[in-house]
């Protein structure tokens, strides 16, 4: 059941803001306004389709081929930028969202990555994952908003992570 | 197709070319997989979308210039930080609602600082995936390590944009 609820909260939740919003238009512009919002929902969803579909492919192929075991032995305490760029990097390529990503710091940890590495991985994720910037950045922002957003933000993850190697925050992967 | 889009296919094709190298079951797991998560994505679509449409209709075309606005400088950059975290949902939620607020006034560095906020804060996602899967210790660690990045993204495309004035959307 909780299971369920937290598959299923942001489905909730967007469909009551949804409709709230559509009683709210109706209201003050009637329902020709509804309609018409609806179809331009429509050509948008037609816009982002193509992306969407490679986008998936994508991250089904890059979930098959990639090894999480042996990218975690590179990110280890002792491995200084280099594995707090290896986390930035393989977050960032890490496709699907938090129920794709964050099992997979269970397993990195598991492998031998710190938590510095860690909080790198995740944030390379969530910040410049390609996926999300290729399949909605880019069709609905524009190329230039999204690269200069993504060339901002690029380096955060490991300034994060190198950060969190100095706090005094002990955190050990659940066993 | 955009640019971008036949980028994207180039790319996943390649993929799959190395999928299949490794063996034709590999590429059906692939295709099984992509299926799975279209039926999972669909639906969120079929709500997300029309609500962004919805919000954006009902956005008075000036109403994010004060508080978000071009001109609203640093303090719009935190108030836009500090929203972005509380922004319900995934992608297909946070960036129609960013070109709606762009098309109602908001400012470049501003949106910049809402998407930060958005990636790194995102209290839906804290609560439903990260405190329950790593415990409140690497979700307190995570946020001390990130805490000034959403504003300093801000600020640094503020300097940006200074010297190179761009607008949100596809024309």
């Amino acid at each position: 059941m909780i299971n369920l609820l937290r598959r299923n909260a942001s489905l909730m939740v967007i469909a009551t803001i949804g409709a709230a919003a559509a009683a709210g238009l109706w209201q003050r512009d009637g329902g020709a306004a509804v309609g018409h919002a609806l179809y331009h929902a429509w050509e948008l969803f037609l816009f982002i389709v193509p992306s969407l579909l490679a986008g998936l492919l994508l991250a089904a192929a890059l979930r098959q081929l990639m090894s999480p075991g042996a990218l975690g032995r590179w990110m280890g305490a002792e491995s200084g930028w280099f594995g707090l760029l290896v986390a930035t990097v393989a977050g960032g390529l890490t496709p699907g969202g938090p129920m794709a990503a964050f099992p997979l710091v269970l397993v990195l940890g598991g492998a031998g990555a710190d938590r510095g590495a860690l909080i790198a991985y995740i944030l390379g994720w969530s910040l410049n994952g390609f996926q999300k910037l290729l399949v909605y950045e880019v069709p609905l922002l524009g190329p230039e908003f999204a690269i200069m957003r993504t060339l901002i933000t690029l380096p955060m993850p490991m300034l994060a992570g190198w950060l969190a190697r100095k706090l005094p925050i002990v955190w050990e992967p659940p066993k | 197709m955009t640019p971008g889009q036949m980028f994207l296919w180039l790319v996943a094709l390649v993929a799959l070319g190395f999928c299949l190298r490794r063996g034709p079951g590999m590429l059906r797991r692939v295709g099984t997989e992509t299926g799975q998560s279209l039926v999972k994505i669909l639906p969120l679509f079929a709500v997300a979308l029309p609500m962004a449409a919805f919000l954006a209709e009902l956005m008075p075309a000036d109403a994010a210039v004060t508080w978000i606005g071009p001109e609203s400088g640093p303090l719009g950059v935190v108030i836009a930080s500090v929203a972005g975290g509380f922004m319900p949902g995934g992608p297909f939620v946070t960036f129609p609602l960013v070109l709606a607020f762009a098309k109602a006034g908001a400012g470049v560095p501003q949106m910049v600082a809402l998407i930060t906020g958005w990636s790194i804060f995102a209290v839906h996602r804290i609560i439903s995936w990260e405190y329950p899967l790593l415990g409140w210790r690497f979700v307190v660690l995570r946020l001390v390590s990130a805490l000034p990045l959403p504003i300093l993204a801000g600020l640094l495309a503020e300097l940006v944009v200074e010297f190179l004035p761009m607008t949100i959307g596809t024309p």
